[in-house]
């Protein structure tokens, strides 16, 4: 029996112990965001972040993620209430089939947490530890370059309010 | 030039992917995602020699373990062949022999993939280790090992005119290479999966691809069960550019179920994505080309070979390509499709274009070079524009009967309506070309040939251009097809078996039913991967979704339209003729008068269709009235692209600087999902460019990088972030609303611009993938 704290539930599941976190993400707790492609940490498809910090969930045991807060594209917004760097990959069109758009919006906004005015210089480096094979590469600086800008301006009203 | 002439509501205009929520809050389910109640879990038993027969196979211990369901062998398999399209699978689901390393020899289906996996290692087979051959020249010498009952290699593809000879003497230059290209994997990111459930006597088969309706007729194939029995339900797909079609393992799934009446699911695994499936093909070219002293080509003599693998069984890929430089005086192209005991390639995106069109357009480059003539001019002078005879000849020997019979077939209505068989309907490069230069500022930056714009220490810069062009779907492989629905309220759903690849064509092919039908964006829907409700369709490849499934859609709302009218002029207007009216954001008015207060809803129409005069009937159903238009015959799209990049002479280390890509597609339906195809596509051709290739045993023929950490894909930061998307729109008489297709000239315009560049920069011409290793040897060769 594990107990895992994700996108603020704590919710428990019954499982190995050297299950992947992106396995029992998705196979247990029907998280699909989580999206698994290479298993071996190299596409970032599978990226959620787990104490704040991005990881690649397909290369995390799941006992490794007990205790700490997961976070994974379904915690930060939905389909009614998009979070703002959803909301800018949309607007910029930052994606094409989209198996690699929760990965590079996890990764976004650990950056973002981070660095929150980039250029676009370093939003690209910061974005290639995630692959997208559609070639969605230009749209997808774009995106977080105005994922930024939302959030700034977000973070200016309520520190205005 | 630039614009198109007419204004449009909806088409042309930037609406976001009607699938964008769902896309990015990680709720679209691709068919990994999928499952059915009491689904067992299907593991395939691959072949561990290039070629070998099965002698003996014993499931007992397999089938023994418990949680076992079920093994499937060849011996449960009717022997029937099924073909994928466009020949990229020929062959039974298994027929006991193993043509490559990884190929398909059984299946089992048990109650967990770990018992399943485990189940494997516990099936016994004994092989007769057969004679293989891994090299495609080997493999057409006469003794090699026969792989294919139909031989290893058929008869050539040709095309020709003129007389190369003739053209060959009055060339004031020749130039001649012998490339080689390596494979290409579609390297998709997300696997994909099958499922498939019976119920009686009747199949359905979830999976994600592109051509739900040619695996329909697949499974019709292989099983010999009739078409109603089957039905396909096309999920969304992680990036496929051709990969996910119709595949064998979908067929295997469907065979599995059956055995053990339960429900299966398959899940590729990535290595068996990347090593089981299908590839780009190997291909060499060896060739001859000439010019006169101002530039003209007086002949191009091309012979191509491709590797089709174990169960492909392509030749035909040049047939298009060839039309680009058709402005040479004499051509003769032959391209000749072998079967290798490698693992199956097919059509992956922009195929032929990548390697026969980007061979030619390294020969067309070196003779610009003996000519002194810069690379754009050069290509304006000898590439085809609109009204030119294209050079293609399957079109023509595939007419029914030939030219005058297939012309007095189409409806006279129609004949008029597209331009002469076998000339260009529309664009060119031209337009593109010099458009791009000035946005590239080509003039100042291009330095002449072989020569640098910068030099700084080890670094060496400069810049190169590069085109791309490529069919819109093929007329002669079936007739795709669209219905459009209104509803009672008025809404109205499109129904046309593309499924969903991921570009966007739901919501163009959308924007093209809003468009015709006077509807806003928001009340139409589609259904794009169920072949119960869906007519048959190509499926998105070929580059026909916006072109030919765009003109079924457009023909069917028009057919929709018509019958709307019919009834409103009726019931509404006093009876006046139908063309009299017109329609405004989903409400009918008199042509003449769009302000008019005499106005009715598409819904108060389809309710007075209920009314009891007139029977039940409470929606209309529209759909193309006649077939449409031989396509290929004069439908092409092209891309022109330029590159800056910076090769590091001492590490070989290439980067990409700068990039401006230039499309003509006809006219744009929505911007923002074309600039996606077309930059996706440069990204993809660069990548072939400068990384990407499969690495085989030599021995064996296995696949030795069938990973994301060994096969390098290009990142983010590979690519210039500041990358422009240009359009040229000439607008295509028979396209819907003048659009042709987009996403293959796109991959091939990249890979000549990325590769003249760098032997702009360095002086030495590089084959392809141009490695740092590479460069680094052939700079030394020089
Ligand atoms: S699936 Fe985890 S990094 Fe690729
Ligand atoms: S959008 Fe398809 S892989 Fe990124």
């Amino acid at each position: 029996m594990t107990m895992l704290k994700v996108n603020n539930r704590t919710l428990e599941v019954t499982s190995r112990p050297d299950r992947t976190l992106a396995d029992v993400l998705r196979n247990d707790l029907g998280l699909i965001g989580v999206r698994v492609s290479c298993s071996e940490g190299e596409c970032g498809s599978c990226t959620v972040l787990v104490g704040g910090e991005p990881c690649t969930s397909c290369l995390m045991l799941v006992n490794q993620a007990e205790g700490q807060d997961i976070t994974t594209i379904e915690g930060i917004g939905s389909q009614d209430d998009l979070h703002p760097i959803q909301q800018a990959f949309i607007e910029e069109q930052g994606f094409q089939c989209a198996f690699c758009t929760p990965g590079f919006i996890m990764s976004a906004k650990a950056f973002l947490a981070e660095n929150p005015n980039p250029t676009a210089d370093e939003v690209s480096v910061a974005m290639s530890g995630n692959i997208c094979r559609c070639g969605a590469y230009p749209y997808i600086v774009r995106s977080v370059l105005r994922a930024a800008e939302k959030l700034r301006k977000s973070s200016g009203q309520q520190a205005a309010e | 030039m630039g614009t198109t002439q007419r204004n449009f509501s909806v088409v042309g205009k930037g609406a976001h992917v009607k699938d964008a929520r769902e896309k990015v809050t990680g709720s679209l389910k691709y068919a990994v995602d999928l499952k059915v109640q009491n689904m067992a879990s299907g593991k395939i038993l691959r072949c561990p020699h290039p070629h070998a027969k099965i002698v003996r196979i014993d499931t007992s211990k397999a089938e023994a373990l418990p949680g076992v369901l079920g093994v499937l062998t060849h011996e449960d398999v009717p022997q029937n062949d099924w073909e994928s399209a466009w020949f990229n699978y020929r062959g039974k689901a298994l027929d006991g022999t193993g043509r490559f390393v990884g190929d398909d020899i059984a299946a089992v289906a048990a109650q967990s993939e770990e018992i399943a996996e485990h189940a494997l290692e516990l099936i016994d087979v004994e092989y007769e280790i057969l004679p293989h051959v891994l090299d495609m020249e080997k493999a057409r010498e006469s003794g090699a090992p026969e792989i294919r009952c139909e031989g290893n290699e058929r008869d050539p593809y040709i095309v020709k005119w003129g007389d190369t000879d003739e053209g060959s003497a009055q060339a004031d230059f020749t130039v001649d290479c012998d490339i080689f290209y390596e494979s290409q994997q579609y390297a998709p990111l997300g696997r994909n999966a099958c499922i498939a459930e019976w119920l009686g006597d009747k199949v359905t088969v979830w999976t994600s691809s592109q051509t739900p309706s040619e695996l329909r007729d697949g499974v019709h194939e292989a099983l010999g069960i009739p078409l109603s029995k089957v039905r396909v339900m096309a999920m969304p797909c992680g990036s496929s550019f051709g990969q996910w079609w119709s595949n064998n393992f979908m067929i295997i799934t469907v065979l599995l179920a059956r055995k053990i009446r339960q429900a299966v699911k398959i899940e590729l695994t990535n290595e068996e994505c990347m090593a089981t499936v299908k590839r780009r093909h190997l291909e060499r070219t060896r060739g001859k080309m000439g010019c006169t002293k101002d530039g003209q080509i007086t002949f191009a003599q091309i012979d191509h070979l491709i590797d089709n693998g174990g169960y492909g069984f392509k030749d035909d890929v040049g047939f298009f390509c060839v039309d680009m430089w058709g402005k040479a005086r004499n051509g003769h192209y032959a391209v000749h499709g072998i079967n290798t005991n490698l693992v199956t390639a097919g059509c992956m995106r922009g195929v032929g274009d990548c390697t026969l069109g980007a061979s030619v357009e390294r020969l067309a480059d070196r003779l610009a070079e003996k000519a002194d003539m810069d690379p754009v001019d050069f290509r304006i002078k000898n590439q085809i524009v609109a009204g030119d005879e294209l050079r293609m000849q399957h079109s023509r020997d595939n007419m029914k009967g030939n030219r005058d019979a297939y012309i007095a077939s189409i409806p006279p209505h129609l004949r008029k309506d597209w331009p002469e068989l076998f000339h260009l309907s529309a664009g060119g490069t031209r337009a593109i070309l010099e458009r791009g230069a000035e946005a590239f500022r080509w003039k100042e930056r291009w330095k002449g040939w072989a020569t640098p714009h910068t030099v700084d220490g080890p670094l060496k810069r400069a810049v190169g251009v590069g085109t791309g062009a490529h069919v819109c779907g093929v007329e002669f492989e079936g007739s795709s097809s669209a219905m459009v629905r209104i509803n009672p309220d008025g809404s109205a759903k499109v129904h046309c078996a593309v499924g969903r690849q991921g570009r966007g064509s739901e919501t163009t092919q959308c924007q093209v039913a809003a468009e015709e039908l006077g509807l806003p964006l928001d009340m139409i829907e589609i259904e794009t991967g169920d072949t119960d409700s869906c007519p048959w369709n190509h499926g998105s490849l070929a580059s026909s979704t916006m072109y030919r499934t765009g003109w079924a859609t457009r023909a069917a709302s028009n057919d929709a339209r018509r019958q709307l009218l019919e009834i409103a002029a009726r019931e509404f207007f006093d009876g006046i003729a139908p063309e009299e009216l017109d329609i405004t954001d989903g409400e009918i008015h008199p042509k003449e008068e769009p302000r008019s207060n005499r106005r009715f809803t598409f819904s108060q129409v389809l309710n007075e269709l209920r009314s009891e005069t007139l029977g039940q009937t409470s929606s209309i159903t529209g759909r193309p009235a006649v077939p449409m238009p031989p396509s290929t015959t004069f439908a092409r799209q092209f891309g022109a692209q330029f590159a800056e990049v910076e090769v590091d002479v001492e590490t070989g280390k290439i980067k990409i600087l700068d990039f401006v890509a230039v499309q003509d597609s006809g006219t744009v339906v929505n911007p923002q999902v074309l600039k996606n195809q077309v930059i996706g596509g440069a990204i993809c051709g660069a990548g072939f460019a400068i990384y990407e290739h499969l690495v085989f045993d030599e021995e064996t023929g296995a696949i030795k990088n069938a990973n994301l950490l060994d096969y390098k894909l290009l990142r983010c930061a590979d690519f210039p972030h500041q990358a422009q998307v240009l359009f040229e729109e000439s607008p295509d008489p028979v396209g819907p609303f003048g659009a042709r297709g987009a996403g293959e000239s796109p991959i091939a315009a990249g890979i000549s611009a990325v590769s003249q560049a760098v032997y702009n920069a360095i002086g030495v011409w590089v084959d392809l993938p141009m490695t740092p290793e590479r460069v680094v040897r052939a700079l030394n060769a020089a």
